[in-house]
């Protein structure tokens, strides 16, 4: 506490240096502590989806207003700038108390870069706020029915009206899929094929697109655990303005690609406080003995090595290194832990995942279900390795 | 230290390690090679750089040395040399090693090959709830019962030692005092720590060989480093190994006695995640003598096993959690 750092909303929001992060983690605890009702879910558990998706954008916007959401973001942006890391600390703290979801608050740590990155300074300047302070949602529109993880295969046409150097707009056909909380975004980071369809990686781009745009339809899809996160986004002769290009035109991997360090690096560290705390959880529940022990022993142990992991990875980032194909192993690493965190849960209270229909059935039995997916999304497990065996261990082309 | 004296000492280390644990030297070498670095003065100086840089070394050369005696005994308060052994818990346990029963004590556990040509042997003993140590002079005429004797079993390369005392609590020559509990702790955790850079240095070992082995053998006209069933052991074992690395980190970082058990447990698995993967990679070449892969197996083997296994540190670590009810997240960024 030496450099005096008071909590932004204590101190008026312009002055003063950005703490460290010790500083600030101590400090926003304490905030936290101190507005613990105002903060709390209002539903029922286990909640909807929609009130998941409002407790977000209630808690964001209390952040926000409070100072804390705009610590770790650029002043241009409207952040009051500091290390990334405070943001970092910001998303897991909240995590670790179940004032959101870090799967559907990591959209914020991977889009909003996104814009400050390749966004006009105007554009960005005017959104980010928006999306920071929980007044607006916005999707990733990545995925399509062909394209998993061959991404580059992707098909999803913008074609410009006109030249491609002088066009005002560009017309979007085509389909995405798994886009997460799309039914409730006002915006997407869309990749589209702008190039030939054998183009590949370099013949992609960006645009930043509005979902209320005539042509774009959403249709939710039911995942495995009953919840409708996410969608199935079709868009049918769409126009979007040029100035929403997010890049150069073909430089659209990119920018894709451009989002992996922060999806690697701070949305891992807030999934680790979720899990850490879904541990947490299960072990005030289960009873006293070596079988049980044994089981919430070796979760923990995947955990601390997981989070061991990660915290170099974010001192590496924050130490201005780039981070490429070695993050792969972070990923292999916090998808096996959230399966074993889970495995963990489900050995442990196995009637209460498979029979429970009451609350606390209904929560283990759809987060157990959801954790399934860790080794799918944001590149599967299999494509982990693959990558690990060509860039890491150097084993030469496959086959 | 500066990042440019460490990368110096460790080639240095490595180098040094490397030409005495080559087959055929002399089975002192290693430690008369580490003498000649000036290892325990530089365990004195520098801790960290000098564990991590030694044992990293001896994991990786499959060494024979008794440098984990130096690291327990100056961490128990004891002027580590060559004459001074400490009596480590048997197999796969972290309790001490020795019991005070009346006016006996009665110790029994594993050591390095320095045992058997020690002066003195520590040895902590449990005395109702509190610790003595014991500094045993091992030649004394007057301590009929101190039997050290050179073990076989998984690693007979490693020349470890079985270690027996039974002596009356009276003598002199014992030297019993008391030691603080915390003490032994911090002594176990740098125990874990060392033992478990060494087995980095190990996995990486057996790492690089196995994929040494998947890049020159041919199958079905190709390297089977080009199946993915190959290519996806050997990617798993480097996560492993990875995992282990950044535990290790962490437990210098924020030095403890629970992120060094931490990393001990994380060793032990990750020592046989390594060597069944390069194990399977290598397949019958790796099951020969000829090939170097079986000494980084069994030295794996036997290291999990001193001062506490993973399965033991998971066991008291799941019931610790469960006792307190409480999940405890030890790093911060």
């Amino acid at each position: 506490m030496t450099t005096g750092f008071v909590p932004p909303s204590n101190r008026g929001l312009e002055g003063g240096d950005p703490p460290d992060i010790a500083e600030f983690r101590a400090a926003l605890r304490a905030w936290l502590d101190a507005h613990h009702d105002e903060l709390a879910p209002t539903y029922a558990a286990p909640g909807t989806l929609d009130e998941h998706v409002a407790q977000m954008q209630r808690v964001k916007s209390l952040l926000f207003d409070a100072g804390w959401m705009r610590y770790g973001w650029p002043e241009r942006v409207g952040g009051l700038g500091g290390s990334p890391m405070l943001r970092t600390e910001l998303g897991a703290t909240m995590a670790g108390r179940d004032l959101i979801d870090p799967g559907m608050y990591s959209l914020v740590e991977v889009l909003a870069p996104t814009l400050i990155d390749f966004a006009s300074p105007e554009l960005a300047a005017d959104v980010v706020p928006r999306l920071l302070s929980g007044a607006e949602m916005w999707c990733q529109g990545f995925s399509e029915p062909g394209s998993g993880s061959d991404l580059a295969s992707l098909a999803c046409r913008a074609t410009p009206d006109g030249a491609p150097a002088t066009a005002a707009s560009w017309i979007i056909n085509g389909q995405k899929v798994w886009t997460s909380l799309a039914q409730y975004s006002e915006r997407c980071v869309l990749l589209t094929r702008t190039g030939t369809p054998e183009s590949r990686h370099r013949g992609i781009t960006t645009f930043f697109v509005d979902m209320d745009t005539p042509g774009i339809s959403v249709v939710p899809l039911e995942m495995i655990n009953g919840v409708r996160e996410f969608a199935e986004v079709f868009f049918d002769d769409v126009e979007v303005p040029a100035e929403r290009m997010l890049g150069e035109l073909h430089g659209g991997w990119g920018v894709a690609m451009s989002i992996l360090p922060y999806e690697r690096s701070s949305c891992f560290w807030q999934r680790i406080a979720y899990l850490y705390q879904r541990l947490q959880r299960l072990v005030e529940v289960v009873p006293e003995d070596d079988r049980t022990a044994e089981v919430v022993g070796n979760a923990y142990l995947q955990l601390h090595a997981l989070r061991a992991r990660s915290r170099a990875t974010q001192h590496r980032l924050a130490d201005g290194a780039t981070l490429g194909a070695e993050t792969s192993i972070d990923k292999v690493l916090v998808a096996s832990a959230e399966h074993a965190t889970y495995d963990a849960a489900r050995r442990l209270l196995p009637g209460v995942v498979a029979t429970d229909d009451g609350i606390v059935g209904e929560i283990w039995r759809a987060e157990y279900l959801y954790s399934r997916a860790a080794t799918i999304y944001g590149g599967t497990a299999e494509v982990q390795r693959n990558i690990i065996a060509r860039r890491l261990l150097d084993l030469g082309e496959e086959g | 230290m500066e990042a440019a004296d460490r990368a110096l000492l460790s080639s240095t280390v490595d180098a040094a390690v490397a030409n005495a644990a080559a087959p055929g030297a002399a089975p002192v070498s290693v430690d008369d090679a580490l003498d000649d670095l000036g290892w325990r003065e530089m365990l004195a100086a520098e801790p960290r750089d000098a564990i991590e840089i030694v044992f990293r070394a001896l994991g990786a050369h499959n060494a024979t040395a008794t440098a984990l005696d130096d690291v327990l005994a100056s961490t128990l308060g004891h002027e580590p040399g060559p004459d001074v052994a400490v009596v480590l818990p048997p197999f796969g346990s972290s309790a001490p090693p020795g019991h005070i029963d009346g006016d006996r004590m009665h110790a029994a556990g594993l050591a390095t090959r320095r045992a058997s040509t020690a002066d003195r042997l520590l040895v902590v003993s449990a005395d109702g709830s509190s610790l003595q140590i014991a500094s045993v002079v091992a030649s004394n005429a007057a301590i009929s019962d101190v039997a050290v004797s050179t073990i076989g079993g998984i690693d007979p390369a490693g020349q470890w030692c079985s270690v027996r005392v039974d002596a009356s609590t009276d003598i002199p020559a014992l030297a019993t005092s008391p030691l603080d509990g915390a003490t032994w702790e911090s002594a176990i955790a740098a125990g874990r720590r060392a033992l478990a850079h060494q087995t980095v240095g190990a996995a990486r070992g057996m790492l690089d060989l196995a994929r040494a082995h998947a890049i020159d053998r041919v199958q079905f006209g190709r390297p089977v480093a080009g199946f993915q069933a190959v290519r996806h052991r050997l990617a798993d074992a480097l996560v492993a190994i990875e995992a282990l690395e950044a535990c290790l980190d962490a437990a210098w970082d924020e030095m403890g006695s629970e992120t060094a058990a931490l990393a001990k447990a994380v060793a032990g698995k990750t020592g046989g995640t390594v060597a069944t993967h390069c194990q399977q990679v290598l397949a019958g070449v790796g099951f020969t003598t000829d090939h170097p892969f079986h000494r980084f197996l069994k030295r794996t083997m036997m290291l999990d096993g001193l001062l506490g296994s993973a399965d033991e540190i998971v066991l008291q670590l799941g019931r610790a959690l469960l006792a307190d009810r409480t999940v405890p997240t030890l790093l911060e960024l």
